[in-house]
């Protein structure tokens, strides 16, 4: 049961932090490592940013043990949600071509700063819960969070074109 | 829209990078997810162990783990059920609707604003948003017709607005899918809900706004926050549908407008 309940989660993450085809392998094996080692958490505290933090240094672990210098890098989904419909086809093409840049630059983004993103705005975790969940100091989360954030700002608004966001 | 004059403030240019990343999210691809509770079952249950350890081959000692992992089996659905049982601030909850991973948390009291808009909510007449969803709308013959119909987050939501009714304003949200069985039970051990029966299926009837937790037909968990301030909530379903039916009503009145809806 706990298992089904955060498969598709483990899975995302797995997969958002580049472990690609061999996701649910690592799924698999974070879920038996969580199980082995519940023992070690303590209650009360939260089970998800706990689970993940193992399935991200199986992700790492997976990532050496491969020689993979970089994780994978994220794709655009062929089906788009349909949910926000644009007032114009000019203006979902303009949209879509603004998605693929913005992706293709955090797909460029040094490793750790990619993470940081990734878990961040993509995971949707907090500060604190991406600290864990990559084990890093609560210091390198934000650090590397503004950093990446800076980079984009110069490959995705050129400050000369200034153009304007939408939302 | 106009160029905007001057340079602009860091927060502004983060903050609006930010949400462009978060609009990003749903859009990537990840491909669906292997299933694995048999196998990490399995696994556990033939008490293989990830890495060889050098101290576990002598049998009695392998047979000492073989109950300490049921415990620990245990211990997670106890978890599970506390996370269920505590009630949080509503403020950890982000979004309306969190489309991957779930938390289980119920969180009691009113929501934040009377009508907070899903994803990509789009308001249409009745017909046209019955071929939007993948699931038949039930509409409740006892409200008559509603003022105005919405579906949202990819046509998995539906919703059907009733401004001025004998129950004041009443709100039926449709959700693609079926109620989480697991975590119905649990629910239904928790405060203020009492179960009934809907048109012979099982149903929660609670007073005050609630959260729903249910299933989405691609298997996803999700939860929905409750949308009207004030009012009681019942919440039933199908197999294809979990409704939940907002408004100022008793009892009675919930289950006999739920009962009307064909």
């Amino acid at each position: 049961m706990l298992v089904a309940r955060y498969t598709l989660r483990a899975h995302r993450a797995a997969w958002l932090l580049g472990a690609g085809e061999d996701a649910d392998d690592v799924v698999q094996e974070a879920f038996v490592k969580a199980f082995r080692s519940l023992p070690k958490f303590r209650a009360g505290e939260p089970y998800a940013p706990w689970l993940l933090s193992i399935v991200a240094n199986e992700t790492k672990n997976l990532l050496r043990s491969r020689r993979r210098r970089h994780a994978l890098a994220l794709r655009l989904s062929a089906l788009e949600p349909d949910a926000a419909t644009p007032d114009s086809p000019f203006d979902e093409a303009a949209a879509g071509e603004r998605r693929a840049r913005l992706l293709a630059a955090v797909n460029a983004l040094p490793d750790r700063e990619r993470q940081a993103l990734v878990c961040r705005y993509f995971l949707d975790l907090s500060e604190a819960e991406t600290a864990q969940v990559l084990q890093w100091p609560l210091g390198s989360v934000k650090s590397r969070t503004s950093r990446a954030l800076g980079r984009l700002r110069g490959l995705v608004v050129p400050e000369d074109q200034g153009r304007v966001f939408h939302g | 829209m106009a160029e905007p004059s001057g340079p602009r403030r860091a927060p502004q240019w983060r903050d609006a990078l930010v949400s462009e990343l978060r609009a990003l999210s749903p859009r990537l691809d990840v491909p669906p997810a292997g299933k694995q509770d048999a196998i990490v079952r399995q696994r556990l249950e033939a008490g293989q162990h990830p890495e060889p350890r050098p101290r576990s081959s002598a049998r009695w000692r392998a047979r000492m783990l073989y109950p300490r992992w049921r415990a620990a089996l245990v211990v997670a659905l106890t978890m599970v059920a506390l996370a269920v049982a505590i009630p949080q601030s509503r403020a950890v909850i982000a979004h309306v609707l969190r489309l991957d991973g779930v938390e289980l948390r119920q969180a009691p009291g009113p929501s934040p604003a009377p009508h907070p808009s899903l994803p990509g909510e789009q308001q249409m007449p009745l017909g046209q948003a019955r071929q939007r969803v993948a699931f038949p709308i039930l509409v409740p013959a006892k409200l008559g017709r509603p003022t105005a119909v919405t579906v949202s987050d990819s046509g998995r939501v539906a919703t059907l607005i009733y401004d001025r009714t004998p129950y004041g304003q009443v709100r039926l949200d449709e959700f693609d899918g079926h109620l989480d069985q697991v975590y119905f039970e649990k629910f239904i051990q928790v405060g203020s809900a009492t179960e009934v029966r809907v048109d012979g299926t099982k149903g929660l009837w609670v007073s005050g706004p609630q959260e729903v937790v249910y299933v989405r037909s691609d298997g996803m968990i999700v939860q929905a926050s409750a949308r009207l301030t004030t009012g009681s909530t019942l919440i039933w379903g199908t197999p294809r549908v979990v409704l939940r039916l907002e408004g100022g009503f008793t009892k009675a009145a919930a289950l006999a407008v739920a009962a009307s809806a064909r």
